[in-house]
């Protein structure tokens, strides 16, 4: 039945801006779900290592050591704390304390390694992964620890020149470690077990309560100014708070936010890429409703007259309608096969060379396309059914 | 089916306009089956009385019912349902796609709700004489012959009720007959009623009822 009813749609004219419209559906939905793919990608590619956590930078500061200061007290004290803190752009500072005495830790029979160690102990708040596992009290032996993924990472580089065996993230939890701790009254054993991996802190953590207790009773000392305080801030770019410790004198350590800073970048111009997509469809649809428009009404008279033969204006809408869908599935069809050619290449050429990410595209990508193409022969039918009904 | 005109006066209708009249203001039934013949001289309103009935227009005070059923209540949607299966039309006007095919016009029609197979075209189109013209494009042929494809097309569906708008104004006496011969047999085959509105009574037209406009 379609075929003879076609012929009476004046759909001729105004060509051009049919083609444009499609031509801009196309583009609109290769830029929305590159940039879906990409962001997806960025995600997956950069998810370790961001130790940022709840919109917030966790860096640690320290003095900076220079010929003249050499050999001098380099810590912080109370004051230039309480100065710290007191700034606007920074939300909390903490100090990291370290022991006051020697220790030595060794891994048992099965790795045969022994080091000089230090430890240093912070608040719980400033720790990204804290076990309920992570406290101590006074007489317990075994002291849980939180240690750095960047050194379980220098550790596994050079374990095999050293015969040693590599250990992964779960395996570290698993080895016994035992801490030897000299003090002034003799040396003390305690069992050391690594509760946790931190990839914001570089340090070997125990509880506050050990460091406390183990510095009054190995090291003689109550009080201790710490070399390194950790900075919490909404943004470690903020001018003023760098030229502040430009001025103090204190060096940032802006590794990891960097990398944090470089995700966010990245994430934020896909993201308005894709915003840019969207409107690029929004405004094909646009101009294919005015098409529309300007089609129903210069074949105004052949649609009255089929109405008035008994047409119902329903299977009429539905049919003018279902005209354009074999045109809306190839522009869409057309554009997820552009968006994963493209996706294809990038994981191609690009610095990746793991197997991480997959050839395809992701699922809610093609779930996106679906939805774009449902949406764009959705509005169509509606658009027609209302110029249709306005006849 | 029936169709019931209850005290309908056009809007625009001054008072002497409808006095006299048997339709004006009056409550008019028509049964399927009946012929009616509506004699209607120039200015009566003989065709807003046709568009009234067959819902294109509304304005007009009074009422008129299929079945019951006030149409002015009816959305497009019901309207086409009858339109496909019980109330059937030839415009005064014609209203042919100007820019189809003879064949076209009647096709758009008859494959809508099928009464007749394709064949029926062509042997409907001899029998009052249009048969070379079923290729041609509507607008080459001549009024008269419009005329004949608009009956033509009328009688391609079901329909309880035809309504006819002086339908063969512009045929010679010799196609006149053909076309009522032809009409008169397609409503007897659906058991249907004619509602026919010309100028003056028809000689042929052994109508039951004759109303004056």
């Amino acid at each position: 039945m379609v075929q003879t009813i076609l012929p009476l749609l004046n759909t001729n004219k105004s060509k051009i801006s049919k083609w444009i419209s499609y031509f801009g559906l196309g583009i609109g939905v290769v830029l929305l779900l590159s940039a879906m793919q990409m962001f997806i990608n960025i995600n997956y590619l950069l998810k370790e290592n961001n130790p940022r956590k709840n919109g917030y930078d966790f860096i640690s500061i320290t003095k900076v050591i220079t010929n003249e200061n050499m050999g001098k007290d380099n810590t912080f004290k109370d004051d230039e704390i309480n100065e710290i803190k007191s700034l606007p752009a920074i939300q909390d500072a903490a100090p990291l304390i370290s022991n006051q005495y020697r220790v030595k830790a060794s891994a048992g029979n099965i790795i045969p390694f022994s080091t000089d160690l230090f430890l240093e102990s912070i608040d719980d708040s400033f720790i990204d992964t804290v076990p309920p596992t992570f406290n101590w009290q006074p007489g317990q032996t075994t002291v849980p620890i939180i240690f750095s993924s960047d050194f379980l990472e220098l550790y596994n580089v050079f374990a095999p020149s050293q015969e040693l065996p590599q250990l992964s993230g779960k395996t570290i939890s698993s080895v016994n470690i035992v801490l030897e701790i000299y003090g002034a009254t003799g040396v003390q054993n305690f069992k050391g077990n690594i509760v946790a991996l931190s990839d914001r802190i570089n340090s070997v953590l125990v509880p506050k309560s050990f460091m406390e207790w183990s510095n009054q009773t190995f090291g003689g000392v109550s009080k201790v100014n710490p070399a390194r305080i950790y900075i919490k801030t909404k943004d470690a770019n903020d001018p003023k708070l760098i030229s502040y410790l430009e001025q103090k004198n204190y060096h940032l350590n802006k590794d990891k936010t960097k990398f944090g800073r470089i995700k966010k970048v990245l994430q934020n111009i896909v993201s308005a890429l894709g915003v840019f997509g969207i409107l690029v469809i929004v405004l094909a649809l646009m101009l294919f409703s005015f098409y529309l428009q300007l089609m129903i009404a210069r074949s105004k008279e052949n649609l009255q007259l089929l109405l008035t033969l008994g047409y119902s204006p329903n299977w009429l809408s539905k049919t003018v309608a279902k005209t354009w869908i074999p045109v809306y599935v190839f522009v869409v069809v057309a554009a997820v096969v552009i968006t994963g050619l493209m996706h294809y290449a990038f994981v191609k050429i690009s610095f990746v060379e793991r197997n991480e990410l997959s050839y395809f595209l992701h699922w809610s990508v093609l779930a996106v396309g679906i939805l774009l193409l449902a949406l764009s022969v959705f509005t169509n039918y509606r658009l027609v059914k209302k110029n249709l009904s306005e006849l | 089916m029936q169709i019931l005109l209850q005290e309908i006066i056009p809007t625009y209708f001054e008072k002497e306009q409808f006095t006299g009249s048997e339709i004006w203001g009056k409550n008019v039934t028509f049964s399927k089956g009946e012929h009616v013949h509506i004699v209607a001289p120039s200015g009566s309103g003989k065709t807003s009385l046709i568009h009234f009935i067959y819902g294109l227009r509304k304005d007009y005070e009074g009422t008129i019912s299929y079945q019951n059923e006030n149409i002015k209540n009816f959305s497009l949607e019901k309207f086409s349902t009858f339109r496909q299966k019980n109330v059937s039309i030839i415009f005064q006007d014609l209203r042919l796609f100007s820019d189809q095919t003879v064949r076209n016009n009647i096709e758009l029609k008859r494959q809508l709700n099928p009464y007749h197979p394709p064949e029926k075209i062509d042997e409907m189109a001899r029998r009052l004489g249009i048969a070379n013209k079923l290729n041609r494009l509507a607008k080459t042929c001549s009024y008269g012959e419009q005329q004949r494809i608009a009956i033509i097309r009328a009688l391609m569906q079901p329909f309880d009720f035809l309504l006819l708008d002086e339908p063969f104004s512009n045929l010679d006496d010799n196609n006149r007959s053909k076309a009522f011969a032809l009409v008169k047999e397609e409503c007897d085959m659906r058991k249907a009623s004619m509602i026919f509105a010309d100028l003056k009574q028809l000689d042929f037209f052994n109508e039951e009822r004759v109303l004056k406009l």
